[in-house]
């Protein structure tokens, strides 16, 4: 067939402005576009011999600085020492969500306090540690604070609890006895029966006025409970205190305890006082967004300025702080990867020392990027539900 | 009259610092702390500190491997920085007595610490533009015909200088990425970042809100997937694994590799804060803007981006903080940016021990440029009356 000009070309270029048709060869071009991307990145992945985890069963003869409530060995398999990865990895982002959650609650309040030193004390802290590279304040942790810190047989010591030297911070710990599960089923009765109290209390409250010290009744007997049948059980809980052990010629070590690594320490400072600022900026924006009349109110009512905090303000200030703090998890949980600069084997770190010894290096990232997107998605899941709690009913 | 005074502080510190047990409390305790810090900061800047390496390594620190004989490359887009940011002060400012505190405070710094060098004068130089720009813009806000012309030529420059920047250094027989080094790194990788990251964005936002299926997933697709991990897990992906995967053809240098990378994530950061706005433009605008006749191109860029960017403004000023301080990075992927600039200084056997006084300038370096654009960005909301309300 021949292309005629004039007739067929007005048609090809009528066919063209036709808004339907363009539509649909923009996205076959797109979609073509990304499949022969796709298609490339297999063939060579394929060429590379990088497709597939069976690489996962072998041993890459490697062993790990630091595990928590794991035991890898150096002969042990990579999905292992991948999983060891993923433990160091999760225990830096727990701890440190509820850390800098704490720090940034206090810190954004404090800043908004009526005590002029105290607000700009939080100003000072707020605005340097924002402004300043959360990278570089983990090597100052790092290489300033605790590399600097005496040998372990001068280690800085509090009466024999803890310790803390250039190997880290050794706390004073429990260790668990036989009758341990018998005083845990009594405690968690214990508590139940404590939050039984609680809501009576202050339901009676609520009908007749005046407070009944809900709180304080079920606490009370809660520890009643815990301590008679901790002494009952014959003290199921046996403190474990470090101590200094001499293990060579001049070589000392602590042990017993729980030992706090330097790696893990500067890497969890940094990220809790880094997240701190920006949560604490979170809060102070939240609560500054309520309109003052609440805090008047409550005022008026006469209650407390810790009452008018915790009752009018926080509950109030929470709907709006939940969905930015949630990205500031977020953000917690991608920065836990800066731990590989300093050597904390979290999954970055694992993956790297992976890819050194055996190569295979996308499957790798994709293991690391499905272990974030799983994180992120179990932190915003919570989040959204916590959120929703929170969240003003009948909307 | 110096009774009052008295008298007058004293009822302000009732008022604010004494006003029940609680907080005379907490009063004193914060007292504590904050001259502890300054005792010890004081100490250490004067007493403790051996500012020596950092004196001797200053070049490392501020423009690594870099060759000396470009060094004039630098100072035209940095004197144009210095005097756009200066314009942008003094046109945002209104309260200029404390303003002018702080340039005096800085001039003396200046004049005290770098005016014995070439260098030094060079920069001086930079300051004294910056000041008379800082009057200029000062002297415009109440003339209006000037203020308009001036405000056109300041977003104008700060579009052009970082092109302007890349090609003076880059060009003419110039100094490659390869050898850009130190805190100069930093700046262009910045730079960089953002000049390429945010039309990126803007376009992956645009698309994202597209009614095409396939060019939404798409965008959807790549702005998700880049998100999803840190940025450091894409700097280690472009350096050891992507080089594999690159027809020969294509491989670039692995500066130049790291910088595509940076860019790609900012754009990604970028289009779900620009999403943001698009979702902030009023339905009515759009409607409005197709029943004058306008077409899907020119509603979309007169229309609805300039609404759009205007509300998130905030956000992509953090952005570009953030960015800023994520370009530390590259100390760990074997570029010799600032902070790797000032491990090496430190790593030298005469300053062995002196981690510390390098970290510290670094560190400082970062915080003065994001802390400067924070308040930027500040005085930029207050005159476009961003989340006044």
């Amino acid at each position: 067939m021949t292309i005629r000009w004039g007739k067929d070309l007005t048609d090809l270029g009528l066919l063209w402005r036709r808004r339907r048709t363009r539509r649909i060869i923009i996205q076959i071009a797109i979609a073509v576009g990304v499949g022969l991307f796709v298609f490339y990145m297999a063939d060579k992945a394929r060429d590379l011999d990088d497709l597939g985890f069976d690489f996962l069963s072998g041993s890459g003869d490697f062993p790990l600085s630091t595990q928590w409530l794991t035991n890898y060995e150096s002969n042990d398999t990579l999905l292992g020492a991948y999983g060891a990865g993923i433990f160091n990895t999760v225990r830096l982002v727990v701890i440190g969500i509820v850390l800098a959650t704490v720090l940034g609650v206090l810190a954004g309040i404090a800043r908004l306090s009526s005590n002029w030193l105290v607000a700009k004390l939080a100003t000072l802290y707020v605005e340097t540690i924002r402004n300043t590279p959360l990278l570089i304040q983990i090597v100052i942790w790092y290489t300033v604070v605790f590399l600097q810190l005496p040998r372990v047989e001068n280690a800085i010591e509090y009466s024999g609890l803890f310790y803390l030297s250039v190997k880290g911070l050794a706390l004073p710990s429990l260790t668990i006895d036989g009758s341990f599960g018998i005083w845990v089923i009594v405690l968690v009765l214990g508590a139940i029966a404590a939050f039984a109290l609680q809501w009576w209390l202050h339901r009676k409250e609520e009908e007749g006025g005046g407070s009944k010290h809900a709180v304080a009744w079920a606490f009370l007997v809660f520890t009643v409970v815990a301590v008679v049948t901790y002494l009952l059980t014959g003290t199921p809980l046996e403190p474990d205190t470090p101590q200094v052990v001499i293990t060579g010629a001049n070589i000392y070590s602590v042990k017993g305890g729980i030992q706090v690594e330097p790696e893990f320490a500067a890497v969890l400072l940094g990220l809790v006082i880094y997240t701190g600022a920006f949560i604490a900026e979170i809060v102070r924006g939240g609560i500054q967004a309520l309109p003052k009349g609440q805090t008047e109110a409550a005022a008026a009512l006469g209650l407390s300025g810790y009452q008018r905090l915790t009752l009018i303000i926080l509950p109030q200030a929470l709907r709006i702080i939940i969905p930015p703090l949630t990205n500031q998890f977020l953000n917690l949980t991608k920065n836990s990867s800066l731990a590989v600069v300093i050597g904390y084997p979290e999954i970055i770190f694992v993956g790297n020392t992976m890819i050194n010894k055996i190569g295979h290096a996308a499957p790798v990232y994709l293991m690391i990027f499905g272990t974030y997107l799983l994180l992120s998605l179990v932190i915003s899941v919570s989040m959204n539900f916590f959120n929703r709690s929170v969240q003003l009913a009948g909307r | 009259m110096e009774r009052s005074t008295i008298d007058l502080a004293r009822r302000w510190a009732r008022a604010n610092l004494f006003n029940g047990v609680p907080n005379t409390v907490l009063t004193v305790v914060s007292v504590t702390v904050a001259v502890y810090l300054i005792y010890a900061l004081t100490r250490f800047v004067f007493v403790g500190a051996d500012w020596e390496v950092v004196d001797v390594n200053r070049r490392l620190i501020f423009l690594g491997r870099y060759p000396k004989e470009e060094q004039w490359r630098i100072w035209p887009p940095m004197w144009i920085v210095m005097a756009l940011g200066g314009l942008s002060y003094g046109m945002l400012s209104r309260g200029s007595l404390r303003d002018l505190a702080w340039l005096g405070a800085a001039v003396v710094f200046i004049l005290a610490f770098l005016a014995t060098t070439t260098n030094g004068m060079l920069f001086g130089g930079g300051v004294v533009l910056a000041i008379a720009a800082f009057g200029l813009g000062r002297l415009a806000i109440d003339r209006p015909l000037v203020r308009s012309k001036l405000r056109v030529i300041t977003i104008v420059g700060w579009f052009l200088v970082i092109p302007f920047a890349i090609v003076l250094i880059t060009g003419f027989g110039g100094v490659k990425p390869a050898l850009w080094g130190g805190l100069l790194l930093n700046v262009l990788l910045a730079a960089i970042g953002i000049g390429v990251g945010l039309p990126l964005g803007i376009l992956l936002a645009l698309s994202r809100a597209s009614s095409l299926p396939v060019l939404k997933g798409f965008s959807t697709a790549v702005i998700e997937i880049t998100r999803g991990g840190p940025l450091i897990a894409w700097l280690f992906i472009a350096r050891f694994v992507l080089p594999a995967f690159i027809p020969d053809a294509f491989q670039t240098d692995p500066i130049v590799n790291s910088m595509i990378v940076v860019s790609l994530f900012t754009g990604a950061y970028v289009a779900e804060i620009v999403r943001g706005g698009l979702q902030a433009v009023d339905k009515g605008q759009v409607e409005a803007a197709d029943a004058l006749g306008l077409g899907t191109f020119n509603v979309t860029v007169f229309i609805v981006l300039p609404q759009a960017i205007r509300a998130v403004i905030p956000a992509l000023v953090s952005q570009m903080i953030a960015l800023w301080k994520d370009t530390t990075l590259f100390a760990f992927l074997g570029f010799t940016d600032a902070l790797s600039g000032g491990q090496a200084a430190y790593n030298q056997a005469a300053f062995k021990g002196s981690q510390i006084e390098v970290l510290v300038f670094v560190a400082l370096l970062f915080w003065a440029v994001a802390f400067g654009m924070s308040r930027l960005s500040q005085r930029f909301e207050r005159v476009l009356g961003i989340g006044v309300r």
